[in-house]
């Protein structure tokens, strides 16, 4: 019974209430921006380079290098965190995004706008649901970012299982390790398994043959 | 936002020495035509021609260099594209369904931005597929995938048709439809036509297409409109060597008893032979997957009959096989005479034959192509 034991101990349900917590609100807001300045940039392809290569240098950074960066402004904890996490996710969502209208077959966007379309019309009506597989591509892999560098909030009292990893590196508890570095495997593998299932029920449903 | 309508019927569209270049390549020169309220006009010729730049000219598709399009003495300029748009019915060839959305959301979707009710746009999606002879509660709900190819023509028709628009511009409808198919659609179109009594711009490459549909005829090449005028006009009196190439004026001294059947028939494969012990459910389905929406029925290897897929449909719910329903046909061998075969026909009031050769169906006669190529 030593995994109840260090479940207790370290208090891994509520470290896991945390965790997904500071997750869903990094992971949420992280794809409603990386959607909108996704759009935002396809209906301005001419700041779109400048725009993704900003994002981009965000995403070189070590992602720990992005988290110690953030503490003079954001101070220890939650708050720098999640910024981080957002920070890191929105590369992958909006680059999908942009990709994924840009990417829709010329002959529905012709066909559209011949049965009295606006552009507005077509791009809520057909580029956005016929982008939607690969928006949700970027998000799973958003999701996979964001599980790490939540889990690397440990490092700076965000709480969270990242918090009970670090506590049991400090003490050499290889107990505490493996229990709390398997749940935040699994954690991690059945929210990927979610977003993947969700990926292929867009990809049937919006999917082209 | 409802956009109002710009013209409840069509007295004329006219176009006024219109000319579309791009770069070098003159698409349409100095064009003058005027389709008349009501008539269905079609626009022939060569590929590269002109005729489908002509046809987007008219919805502002493509915007002309020069020259005026008027509809009803209106310049088409002054209105507001989205709006010409929706007041003019569109269909391509390529149908152009959209994937992710099912039969009603695509027929609907137009109805849907001008903001009619979900009870008007069922109200509606259902009228338009009874006129196109799709049962409502079979394929509202279903996604263009999930149809043939001459089901989704009918729901591309359909859409063209939500809004009512007063004139309906139609490229090459049928021309990716195998040919049997696509003569059971212009037969049905033909039927259609008379009730929906709008003005239909409509462009093809298939001159039997232009004469079975057509009220009058324009004939393109090179960027403009060589001759345009009824079938008879261009047949009996054909401007230059193009046009009776075109329409093959010659045909109006063949003569009757030197053909044969075969020489008339549509030829067909083992895809439109169907067992008589199959089941109608089964057959939909197989019609479905290889696209064909009519086939002859064999019992033992011997022809007794066809089916159609538009009767098919209506019998999936029952425990019926093909051998319960199927329609008797007239059988002709494909060195009978044309003209016995029509008499055979038309003693039997009915428009389709089947045609053997070496105790094999090699083919279809229907009546009415046959009378065509007569003219």
């Amino acid at each position: 019974m030593q995994v109840v034991d260090v479940w207790d101990s370290q208090l891994l349900t509520m470290r896991t209430f945390e965790h997904l917590y500071m997750f869903s609100i990094a992971l949420f807001s992280a794809t409603i921006i990386g959607i909108g300045i996704g759009i935002i940039v396809f209906l301005h392809p001419k700041i779109a380079d400048t725009v993704l290569n900003i994002l981009n240098t965000i995403e070189t950074l070590p992602d720990i290098a992005l988290l110690v960066l953030l503490l003079p402004f954001l101070g220890l904890g939650a708050k720098p965190t999640i910024v981080a996490s957002i920070l890191y996710s929105i590369l992958p969502i909006t680059r999908n995004t942009y990709v994924g209208l840009k990417s829709v077959n010329k002959e529905y966007i012709y066909i559209a706008q011949s049965i009295g379309l606006s552009s507005n019309e077509i791009l809520l009506n057909v580029r956005i649901p016929m982008a939607l597989p690969l928006i949700a591509g970027g998000f799973r892999i958003a999701l996979v970012f964001t599980m790490g560098l939540i889990t690397l909030g440990g490092l700076i009292a965000a709480g969270g299982l990242g918090t009970a990893l670090q506590t049991g590196i400090y003490l050499y508890d290889v107990d505490t390790i493996l229990v709390a570095g398997l749940w935040t495997g699994v954690l991690a593998v059945i929210l990927d398994a979610v977003a993947g299932i969700i990926e292929s029920r867009l990809q049937v449903r919006y999917g082209i043959w | 936002m409802p956009t109002q309508r710009l013209f409840d019927r069509i007295n004329s569209v006219h176009l006024q020495q219109v000319t579309k270049q791009y770069g070098e390549h003159v698409a349409v020169k100095q064009l003058d035509l005027e389709i008349q309220g009501g008539e269905l006009l079609i626009l022939i010729g060569p590929s590269g021609s002109g005729k489908t730049t002509t046809l987007r000219m008219i919805n502002r598709l493509i915007e002309p260099d020069e020259g005026v399009i008027t509809i009803n003495d209106h310049n088409i300029m002054d209105f507001d594209p989205v709006r010409l748009r929706r007041n003019i019915g569109y269909v391509i060839q390529d149908i152009g369904l959209f994937p992710h959305m099912t039969i009603r959301e695509n027929i609907g979707l137009v109805p849907r931005l001008e903001g009619w009710s979900g009870q008007e746009i069922s109200d509606r999606v259902r009228h338009l597929l009874d006129f196109v002879s799709l049962s409502p509660e079979s394929f509202m709900d279903r996604y263009p995938r999930q149809l043939s190819g001459g089901q989704q023509q009918r729901i591309g028709l359909a859409r063209a048709l939500a809004m009512d628009p007063p004139l309906l511009l139609m490229d090459e409808p049928f021309g990716a439809l195998d040919p049997i198919l696509r003569k059971q659609l212009q037969d049905e179109f033909n039927i259609i036509k008379q009730e929906i009594g709008r003005t239909i711009l409509f462009v093809t490459h298939d001159i039997d297409e232009a004469f079975k549909l057509g009220d009058r005829i324009g004939i393109m090449s090179d960027a403009r409109l060589i001759q345009i005028g009824t079938p008879e006009e261009l047949i009996l009196h054909p401007e230059n060597e193009l046009v009776s190439d075109i329409v093959d004026a010659k045909k109006k001294f063949k003569h009757m008893d030197t053909l044969r059947v075969k020489d008339m028939m549509s030829p067909i494969t083992d895809t439109y032979l169907f067992d008589a012990g199959m089941t109608a459910q089964d057959a939909v389905k197989r019609m479905t997957q290889t696209n064909v929406e009519l086939a002859i029925v064999l019992d033992n290897s011997v022809p007794v009959g066809y089916v159609e897929m538009a009767h098919l449909v209506q019998q999936i719910y029952y425990d019926v096989t093909l051998r319960d329903i199927v329609e008797p046909i007239p059988i002709f061998s494909s060195n009978d005479h044309i003209a016995s075969a029509l008499e055979k026909l038309k003693d039997r009031g009915g428009s389709l034959g089947l045609v053997m050769e070496a105790e094999r169906p090699s083919g279809l006669f229907f009546l009415n192509d046959v009378l065509l190529r007569l003219i």
